[in-house]
This record gives structure tokens, sequence and C-alpha cells, in this order.
């Protein structure tokens, strides 16, 4: 990237109202480093704690999704994604990227699907369901609660957004995104 | 019966328990990258903590603080199995008392711990708005 680029690259997030992008490898030492600088850079635009904290929230889950389940086959073990956080008319947006399977893609699309026609008291019903669910742990591809889309979708004020983008020919994965708006 | 002291960490809560005053505190931030793994020793020591001689019918019983500022998703149903865990003694008639703290713009918190307190109806449940929580 040259200079201009990288001056029209700068111009083009502010003029979104991005507050925060990171892309990248994503670690525990890592997310540590982007929790603090999320916290800051809320801090310093005096958000009040109520929206902060939905903020932080969503900003981690989305972080740990990526740190759990981005695809690795690729990247030796790394688990590569992208995230951003922006604020942008009078409301804030986090948005997140990463590699998934072919294959985990269905189960995706069943989990998030649903949440997008819910009133916010039918997914805080589906998560008390599913805080209770001791089924949950035969989910095998699971490494939490199940609750994290559900936590999400709690916390926004808008249904959340994703889309899944394929790779011509017969790639094994595709890139999935997430946007949750607070 | 041992007391038990885990300090916070930036991503894990503060652990307290406490065989004299018989007192349970877990406060701060909730979101270790495994949840699990956190919280199998915390699970482990609370549940020989309750089953301690000392707690027998007559005693004062056990008093409980949550006061936690965030918790991620995967912290959630170990948070909830807890307070279960209070529950099930509180439910053989020992006096079980669990004070909720949450900061009173968390909505979430508030909620979660009203569900808590619904659900878990032998403990007698303190929701409780502070500014410090």
């Amino acid at each position: 990237m040259n200079l201009s680029n990288f001056n029209e690259f700068c111009n083009r997030a502010a003029s979104q109202g991005v507050l925060f992008y990171y892309t990248g490898e994503f670690s525990s030492n890592v997310i540590g480093t982007l929790s603090d600088t999320v916290r800051e850079r809320l801090e310093a635009l005096g958000t009040p704690n109520k929206h902060g904290r939905k903020v932080f929230s969503t900003f981690m889950e989305m972080a740990q999704n990526i740190l759990h389940y981005a695809d690795d086959s690729a990247t030796a073990g790394r688990r590569i994604g992208a995230l951003a956080v922006g604020h942008e008319d009078g409301k804030f947006y986090v948005l997140c990227g990463n590699p998934v399977r072919i294959d985990h893609v269905e189960r995706l699309r069943a989990k998030l699907e649903p949440l997008r026609s819910m009133t916010l008291d039918e997914i805080k019903a589906a998560y008390r369901e599913q805080l209770r669910n001791e089924a949950h742990a035969e989910d095998t591809l699971s490494k939490g609660a199940g609750l994290g889309f559900l936590t999400m979708a709690r916390e926004a004020s808008e249904p959340i957004d994703y889309q899944i983008i394929h790779h011509a020919g017969d790639s094994a994965y595709a890139e999935f995104y997430l946007r949750a708006v607070i | 019966m041992q007391a038990l002291h885990i300090p916070a960490t930036k991503e894990t809560p503060e652990v307290r328990l406490d065989p004299v005053n018989m007192s349970f505190h877990l406060s701060g931030e909730s979101y270790p990258e495994n949840a699990m793994a956190f919280y199998a020793p915390v699970r482990a020591s609370l549940q020989s903590f309750l089953e301690s001689p000392a707690l027998g019918s007559g005693g004062s019983g056990v008093q409980a603080h949550f006061n936690l500022r965030y918790f991620n998703s995967a912290s959630t149903k170990l948070i909830r199995a807890l307070v279960g865990m209070l529950q099930q003694k509180a439910a053989e008639g020992i006096r079980i008392v669990a004070h909720w703290y949450h900061d009173p713009d968390d909505d979430m918190m508030a909620e979660f711990g009203a569900d808590l307190k619904d659900e878990f109806d032998a403990i007698e449940f303190n929701l409780v708005a502070s500014e410090t929580a």
C-alpha cells in the first residue's frame, strides 16, 4: 500500500466512524490487549456505562468466537480474523469476520437465522432455555455454553446480521461475517 | 475446612471462601478463554465448603456474595451452577443468603440475578443495585 492509498484507507475508516480495527491472529494475549484498547476508546468518547458494557460484551463474544472457531486448517493452527468497533448515526457497531469450514456453514445459519426474526422477549426466553439446557454438552463443536449468539442478540438493538461468502472453486472454507448494532 | 482465596486477574474474578464467617465471594470480571478450567476447582472447593459439618442446621448458614461487573457467555452456565449448588443445600434446610450486586445501569446483570432468584427459590436472594458493582 502506498501512502495515498493508506490516506484513503484512513479517511474511509474515519468517515464510517471506525473506532478500532484489528486483523490478524487472535490469541489470548491479543484479545487481552484489544479489550484494553476497546475500553479506553469507549471511555475516551464518554460512552455511558450501559452502552459501553454492551459494546464490550459483544466485542468479547466475537473475539472469543474467532479464537475458538476460526478455521485454522489453512493457517497452520493460527486463528485469523478481523474485528472492528465503530460509532455511526448515534449507535455503536461491532463487526467480525473469519474463515469457517464449509461443513459448519449450515450449523451457523441454523443458529443465526431464527434470531433475526425474534423479538427481544423471544430472545430472552431462548436465552433462559439455553441457560438451563443441560443437553448442550452433547454439541461437541461448541466450546462454551451455546449462549454466544443469543448474548449478542440480547445486547443488540437491531437484528444481528451475518454473511457467508463462498470462495470460487471447491474451497474447504468460506468467510463468515457478523454484525451487531448496539 | 480450608479457606480459599483466588485473587482476581484481568479476566477471572476474585474467589473467597471463608470458613470463619461461612461466606462465599465471587467478584470482578469473568471472561477466561477456558471458563471450565477456571470454574472446575471453584466448584470443587465450594462443594467441600458446603459439606462442612459446621454447616449443620442450627448454624447461621452461608452468606454468598456475587459482585460481578461482567461475565462472558461461556461463564454464565458455570456461575449459574454455583448458585445451583447453594440451592441444593438450601433445599436441605440450611439457611443460604445470596446477595447479587449489579450496576443500576446494567439491565442484563439485573435480569440474570432476577432469573436466578426466581429459579432457585430455596435461597434467600437479595438483588442489590450498587454503583460499586
